[in-house]
């Protein structure tokens, strides 16, 4: 295999597994608060990019990466919190609440959006963050930056303790027992509300961290909210609400759509590939891959 | 404060302060009322950035000109409006400086989405319009009688780079990779014009989506295709993207052209991009800098931390392109501002490169290329002057190129 290949093959393998990763973790968190509380957020995508625009804020101000993320990710659940407090807990007990939220949300959704606009707008050529590691290690002829390195570790590094807490830890079983049948739940001794509460805390971090990662992967502008937003829905809906393997190997599926859809197509074509591919898979099994 | 902050800050500042400059400036002058130009930019929305740069560009010299007299006799007013970066509301602006403020011309949007709303009101409302920064080709399409625009037309800048290639390496292999803009896409229809008839030989050619963010795959595939310059136009921060991931594959500086650069944009690419090519308009490493050029680099920089480039240029330009345009008119009658225009022959202060105007309006044009010496930080960077060309708009067919 020439050079040449080689080095097309192996930045196709770290795109779809950097841009996988970066789906998987924000759909898991979507899928979480949906699956749980079902609460179908339309504002996850400017969540997304408030955490990105915060953390270029902050190194703009002179922090360092590592310190702004931390920062950053405590402000997230501050704000996370704060909105569990003031809006979403006033609808858990609403008929049809999913329809409720979706509206509610939709309306921070323009709120978050105009705000951006006119407080960030002017900056929208420079959204880039510096490297929380610096350095390229090579991967044969491909030359991979170490900064990629560090957000896929901490993308899977978070995944994989995310499954280990849905999957082994009283929180994560209680939690699944709210997916499965709020009711029943509640008669086994589960504070469905308090589930509630600390699942909207949990998946809103999680695409806090999720914008963060992102801002450090690649350059954004204002517009990443909305294509964050219905890629995270979509893996969601393909996946199986609820569902964060379903979240994790859908997420990757798209992330090397697009990968492979930009090198033998377009870079254009790329972008609505993974949608097309959505809409083939709920053909076949319209509840989502790894519903239950 | 960081210095995006105190850009902001400072670009504020510069909008409010010219209209509270006005009423100094209208004590100060002489008899007579302000002659009032309407200046419709882009203070919010996405192109801020541009549009707060050019008032403060506008800044100085206003002040310069009301300090020495005015123009007729009369102080110059520039009154400013926002167009929110949305042609309706360039459209609305525009009718209101028209029909309340009875404004002898207009000027002032540096993007071609508000330049175009504008420059359907003006010329049916047969208003001279003196476009400072917007490179769309049609803003000066043929049978255009009342639109003068300073800036060089997109594929123009296209067309000179494959100048500067057949010069620089003739028959040099090239990558293009670009954003799916309306100027991007301008720029490379005049390119791939040119590119043939200078002997240059594209090797790659990849668009990108509005919105894009990464450009590993196709990075690699450029490098792949073993060019000897790639030319890259991303849109927004996505430029500094597709530069560095050049950069880690191993592509030169040397080998990166950047069809524009701007300060902002020579800050993003960093020092490491030293070497790397870009063209432009203005440019504080230029070897032709008049004495008022050096003189406005120095105080621009003073007031706002970093210096200007070529949009705080052209707006600077502008109000003294009306000036003398209005003394050669004798009055500030809109049909004779508009013949004054069209026979004006002068140069550039800040410079010395000819402004003069063609039939519909389009500037001879011209372009530098410069190359990155060294950049420190945010607050300023080197760049050597490496070619200079001129030509006249229709040397291509820019028209047809691009509709």
């Amino acid at each position: 295999m020439s050079d040449a290949t080689l080095l097309i093959l192996a930045s196709t393998v770290s795109t779809g597994l950097i841009l996988g990763a970066i789906f998987a973790l924000v759909a898991a968190g979507v899928t979480i608060v949906y699956g749980c509380v079902w609460l179908p957020n339309a504002s996850n995508g400017q969540f997304f990019l408030l955490a990105a625009l915060a953390a270029w804020s902050l190194t703009g101000a002179g922090w360092g990466s590592a310190l702004a993320i931390i920062a950053v990710l405590a402000l997230g659940i501050v704000l996370s919190l704060l909105l569990e407090w003031v809006l979403i807990r006033r609808l858990y007990d609403v008929a049809n609440r999913n329809v409720a939220y979706f509206v509610v949300t939709l309306g921070l959704t323009q709120i978050m959006s105009g705000i951006f606009s006119l407080t960030y707008g002017r900056w929208s050529d420079q959204f880039t963050l510096p490297p929380l590691v610096a350095g390229i290690t090579m991967i044969g002829p491909f030359p991979l930056p170490n900064n990629r390195i560090a957000v896929l570790v901490i993308a899977f590094g978070v995944l994989a303790a995310l499954f280990a807490l849905l999957r082994y830890h009283r929180y994560g079983r209680a939690l699944r027992a709210v997916f499965q049948n709020r009711e029943a739940a509640a008669l086994r001794g589960v504070d469905v509300r308090a589930i509630y509460k600390l699942s909207f805390l949990l998946g809103s971090s999680i695409i806090f961290l999720g914008g963060l990662l992102f801002a450090l992967a690649y350059s954004f502008d204002l517009t990443v909210a909305w294509t964050m937003s219905v890629t995270a829905f979509a893996i969601m809906i393909v996946g199986g609400p609820g569902s964060v393997v379903g979240a994790l190997a859908v997420g990757l599926v798209f992330g090397f759509t697009q990968a492979i859809v930009s090198i033998f197509a377009s870079p254009t074509a790329a972008t609505f590939s993974y949608l097309a591919a959505m809409l083939a898979i709920l053909l076949f099994k319209p509840t989502g891959l790894f519903s239950k | 404060m960081n210095i995006n902050m105190k850009a902001a800050v400072v670009a504020v500042s510069a909008a409010i302060g010219i209209s509270a400059g006005m009423a100094t400036d209208d004590a100060r002058a002489q008899a007579g009322a302000p002659i009032k130009v309407g200046f419709v930019t882009e203070l919010t929305g996405p192109w801020t950035f541009f549009g707060t740069s050019c008032v403060a560009g506008l800044k100085f010299a206003t002040d310069e000109i009301n300090k020495a007299g005015g123009a007729l006799g009369r102080p110059l007013e520039f009154v400013i409006q926002d167009n929110q970066t949305n042609p309706s509301a360039a459209v609305a602006a525009s009718r209101n400086l028209d029909v309340n403020d009875k404004v002898v011309a207009l000027s002032g949007p540096t993007s071609s989405d508000t330049a175009l709303a504008m420059y359907g009101y003006a010329e049916q409302q047969k208003i001279p319009f003196l476009v400072p920064v917007a490179a769309f080709p049609q803003l000066t399409k043929p049978g255009t009688k009342y639109t003068f625009r300073i800036e060089p037309n997109a594929a123009g800048w296209g067309y000179s780079i494959a100048k500067f290639l057949e010069q620089r390496k003739p028959g040099a292999k090239v990558a293009l990779m670009y954003s799916d803009a309306a100027l991007m896409r301008a720029i490379v229809a005049g390119f791939k014009y040119q590119a043939p008839r200078s002997k240059v030989n594209i090797v790659a050619d990849v668009l990108f989506p509005q919105g894009s963010t990464d450009a590993t795959v196709q990075a690699a595939q450029v490098k792949a295709a073993n060019p000897d310059y790639v030319i890259v136009i991303g849109a927004g921060a996505f430029d500094n993207v597709l530069t560095n991931q050049l950069l880690d594959l191993g592509v030169k500086p040397e080998q990166i052209i950047h069809p524009y650069g701007i300060t902002s944009q020579v800050f993003g690419w960093g020092q490491r991009s030293a070497g790397s090519i870009y063209g432009t308009f203005f440019d504080i490493g230029l070897d032709s800098l008049t004495k008022e050029g050096k003189d406005f680099i120095s105080r621009f920089d003073s007031a706002n931390s970093r210096p200007p480039s070529y949009v705080e240029n052209y707006c600077y330009n502008t109000p003294y392109i009306l000036k003398e345009a209005l003394q050669n008119a004798g009055s500030a009658d809109r049909e004779k501002l508009r013949d004054a225009l069209s026979k004006l022959k002068t140069r550039e202060l800040t410079s010395g490169v000819p402004i003069e105007f063609d039939k519909n309006g389009a500037r001879k044009e011209y372009m530098y290329f410069m190359q990155i010496v060294s950049v420190d930080g945010k607050r300023t960077y080197k760049s050597k002057q490496i070619f200079y060309n001129e030509w006249d708009a229709e040397v291509i067919p820019v028209y047809d190129l691009v509709k």
